[in-house]
């Protein structure tokens, strides 16, 4: 569904993504680890389109997309949620909504009809919501929710666009554990057929969820494979050593 | 978000009213203000399409004004065309120079885009200033006003021209808000709230502002129309960017983002103008200070402020209610 | 053929003289732009209130160096109420509502002109020293105009020095490149963008004070001269010396030749470079940080 091939990105004198491949199945969960400084955020912005790769190619079902900008991967299927919220501040929780399902039924540039009292858009919003756990909050400013309702309001507009692909940049980031737990229950209920992709420094969310991991180092791809085999990789163990192996 | 509350439906009403009653009273100088409100009206509004709710802050539209005055100049005094063609043409001409400006500047934001919006602006200031063509400095005397003869209405009496005016600048609201309810005016405000977020869901924000630009640009191009055939006389001081700061304060001063504010704050700066006028020379030196009151005092602007006391008080009953219809727990 | 050239050189003069006048306006604006990113569309108000002052000094004291010395000082202290009263409450609210209050500024400017001046165009006498003409490179040139060309040099001489070779201009270095880490250094940044706003507005007076006995000093003056220096500022980068030296270069250059070559286009050109320089590099010829 997602593919990247030979993917590089260089600031300067510093190559921070080198050779980087990636072949995502239809429906599959993956999760891509490393450490700080590893380029997963790097990798991330190359895929979704926010930065340019100096070279490499990325298809989305099979459709090169690698020279089309960020609207127009997401005009394709993509969706992605940001590592610090990114809302639509000033709206409520259903206008936030609103506004992604509208985009993505080509509702949004109409001037024949109200997108906010679309049914179809406000169904898919209805949905979301729930999916979310945000029905209570429908109506409520966007700024004035709490930071774990924003959170997953973040992942709430991401599928509202009802994407192929969904890429999260550190979903769990500045949730507690119990909001963590929620979380994964979030993820796990998530349409079989979407195929997602997940930047993460987080162990748990990987073993608990990923059908694949790719881990990353120094700008390279140093493994790829079930969860099963990254828990028991030397290599693995290396690049992570302290927090690896306090694992059970 | 855009919402025709009931509180913007009678103060429409009002205002409305208010005009036709006016209209009726006053004399051949009070219909003179009453049509320049009315067509300021139509700018004002066309600003706060862009400013208010797409958060592009034009320092232009007082250019787009004077070109859709000058294009109704050009075709009915220069090429002696018919003034329907004319106002058509006036509308379609600002248009497409708002859509041009548009495209060009959806790039930049904050100071770069005010600047940008007012180089391009002054261009056409200049440019209509030197012009030989145009009239340069004297301007283009003689402008018709359109022929409704046929419908039995002479649009050279003031009182006619001025309810023609006060129909056009409701038909500019109804269409604002219409734009402002539908998809392309929901994805508008999801713009100006963010924009990096509006393309990360797939929208060519570029074209999108564009088009709102075009939009607004044809509002000020037919207020630009009427405006020639008010004064019957059009001049490059029309295009001068001190006429889009006017506007941006008239936007201000009612409520930028309300629309009803944009008719409020046009009505109070000539009221104000005129009513200063009579007691000194020096208005700018009052509606400076008001505005500086108004920004620094929030900067929600007349009708603004009591939206918003309106729409606390709405919450407020609104969770009343709510609370009265959930049994405690405790 | 003498005559010709001789021509082009006075205009050459007359070119370089405007770009010191857009110089001493451009440079406090960009350096307030971009230490303290604020919009400031009433710096071209003050200005004018130098050249005003000027002429009330002057009047007074029967001597045009009376008026080169007070215009900068009162504007100075108008510049200071300003920033205690509104631009210190404005820095944090964004570029909208500082375009607004300086706009109504602009305003409040123009009629404390007509009300204290009155509407006449007024004039200020060159001092003696520097009336009459001087032969310079074969050309006959106004002397008083040289004297332009001349402040405005020293000024640019003076600042140039001061920014890239005291402690001072580290600060303002360091503050136009990011504010708080000069604060994280210990810099009172607060204070430094203070000072550069106080020798901003004096440099405005003195503009104004030195270009009265060239121009007539009218009401409108600032509005007509503030899109200029607006234009150089952000062609040349905001916060940027060298870019509002090289700003108002192409701008007084553009503007005075293209009033000879081609007038119909002159007035279009320097809005044509500017917009051209915003869509090409949006951040300005020489953008400061970086």
């Amino acid at each position: 569904m997602l593919e990247a091939q030979d993917l590089r990105k260089s600031f300067g004198a510093l190559t921070v993504t080198n050779r980087v491949s990636l072949e995502v199945a239809r429906g599959e969960r993956r999760v891509v680890l490393g450490p700080n400084g590893a380029g997963k955020t790097t990798l991330f912005n190359l895929l979704v389109g926010e930065l340019p790769a100096d070279s490499g190619q990325i298809k989305i079902a099979g459709e090169d997309v690698t020279a089309l900008s960020m609207d127009a991967r997401a005009r394709r299927g993509m969706a992605r949620s940001y590592q610090k919220n990114n809302l639509f501040s000033g709206l409520t929780v259903r206008e936030n909504l609103s506004l992604s399902a509208a985009c993505a039924q080509g509702k949004a540039k109409t001037v024949a009809m109200d997108s906010l009292r679309d049914a179809g858009v406000a169904e898919t919003v209805r949905e979301m919501a729930s999916l979310v756990g945000l029905t209570e909050l429908l109506e409520t400013s966007a700024d004035s929710i709490s930071y774990g309702a924003r959170r997953r309001l973040e992942v709430g507009l991401a599928l509202a666009s009802r994407p192929r692909v969904l890429l999260m940049d550190e979903p769990t980031s500045g949730i507690g554990p119990g909001g963590i737990h929620a979380f994964h229950a979030l993820l796990r209920g998530l349409p079989a057929e979407l195929t997602i992709v997940i930047v993460e420094h987080d162990m748990d969310l990987a073993f608990d969820i990923a059908d694949r991991v790719t881990v990353m180092n120094f700008g390279e791809v140093v493994f790829d494979g079930p969860p099963q085999a990254a828990r028991e990789s030397a290599l693995v163990k290396d690049i992570y050593l302290g927090t690896w192996a306090e694992q059970p | 978000m855009f919402y025709q509350t009931p509180l913007k439906t009678a103060a429409i009403l009002l205002l409305l009213t208010a005009a036709l009653v006016y209209s009726l009273v006053a004399g051949f100088f009070g219909l003179e203000v009453l049509t320049e409100v009315a067509i300021l009206v139509i700018v004002a509004i066309a600003l706060d399409l862009v400013a208010g709710y797409g958060g592009m802050i034009s320092l232009c539209h007082g250019a787009l004004f004077g070109v859709g005055a000058y294009a109704f100049a050009s075709a009915t005094v220069l090429l002696g065309w018919d003034a329907s063609i004319g106002l058509a043409l006036a509308i379609l001409t600002a248009c497409l120079f708002a859509w041009v400006i548009g495209a060009i500047t959806a790039r930049t934001h904050g100071i770069f885009f005010i600047m940008a919006t007012l180089a391009f602006g002054q261009m056409g200031y200049a440019y209509v200033f030197e012009s030989r063509t145009f009239g340069g400095d004297d301007g283009l005397p003689g402008v018709p006003r359109l022929d409704l003869s046929g419908l039995g209405i002479d649009l050279n009496d003031s009182f006619n021209f001025a309810l023609l005016c006060v129909a056009l600048a409701t038909v500019a609201y109804l269409l604002a808000a219409a734009l402002l309810r539908s998809g392309f005016g929901r994805t508008l405000v999801g713009i100006r709230s963010n924009e990096l977020r509006m393309r990360a869901l797939g929208l060519p924000v570029w074209r999108h502002k564009a088009a709102a630009f075009a939009i607004s640009g044809a509002l000020a191009g037919l207020a630009g129309a009427l405006a020639a055939q008010h004064t019957m006389f059009v001049s490059p001081g029309l295009l001068h960017w001190t006429l889009s700061g006017e506007l941006l304060i008239m936007v201000i001063l009612g409520g930028l983002g309300t629309l009803v504010g944009a008719v409020v704050g046009a009505g109070l700066l000539v009221f104000l103008k005129h009513e200063v006028a009579r007691f000194t020379e020096h208005w700018h030196l009052v509606v400076g200070l008001v505005l500086i009151a108004v920004v620094l005092g929030g900067g929600r602007g007349l009708y603004g402020q009591a939206e918003h006391l309106w729409e606390r008080r709405q919450a407020a009953r609104k969770a009343a209610t709510a609370a009265k219809e959930t049994p405690e727990h405790a | 053929m003498t005559a010709d050239l001789s021509f082009w050189a006075i205009q050459a003069l007359n070119a370089l003289q405007l770009s010191m006048l857009l110089f001493l306006l451009s440079v406090g604006l960009t350096v307030i732009f971009g230490l303290m990113h604020f919009v400031n569309l009433a710096h071209g108000s003050l200005y004018a209130l130098g050249a005003f002052v000027g002429v009330t000094a002057a009047g007074l004291a029967g001597s045009y160096w009376a008026a080169f010395v007070a215009a900068p000082l009162v504007v100075m202290l108008v510049g200071i109420l300003l920033y205690l009263t509104l631009i210190r409450r404005l820095r944090s609210a964004g570029p909208m509502n500082q375009v607004l209050v300086t706009f109504g500024l602009i305003f409040v400017f123009l009629d404390v002109f007509s009300i204290g001046w009155g509407d006449i165009a007024l004039g200020l006498a060159e001092p003696e020293l520097f009336s009459g003409r001087t032969e310079i490179f074969g050309i006959v040139y106004p002397t008083y105009r040289l004297f332009v060309i001349g402040v405005g040099l020293a000024v640019l001489g003076i600042l140039a020095v001061i920014v890239s070779r005291t402690q001072v201009g580290a600060v303002i270095r360091a503050g136009v490149d990011n504010d708080a880490m000069a604060a994280c250094v210990g810099i009172n940044v607060e204070r430094v963008f203070f000072w550069a706003f106080c020798v901003g507005c004096a440099l405005a007076g003195l503009a104004g004070v030195v270009a009265a006995p060239v121009l007539s000093v009218t009401t409108d003056m600032g509005t007509a001269i503030l899109i200029p220096t607006l234009i150089v500022v952000v062609i040349g980068g905001l916060g940027s010396l060298k870019g509002a030296i090289v700003g108002s270069l192409m701008i007084g250059f553009v503007q005075t030749f293209g009033a000879v070559l081609a007038p119909e286009l002159a007035a279009i050109l320097i809005y044509a470079l500017l917009a051209g320089v915003l869509i090409l590099r949006p951040a300005g010829l020489f953008p400061a940080r970086g």
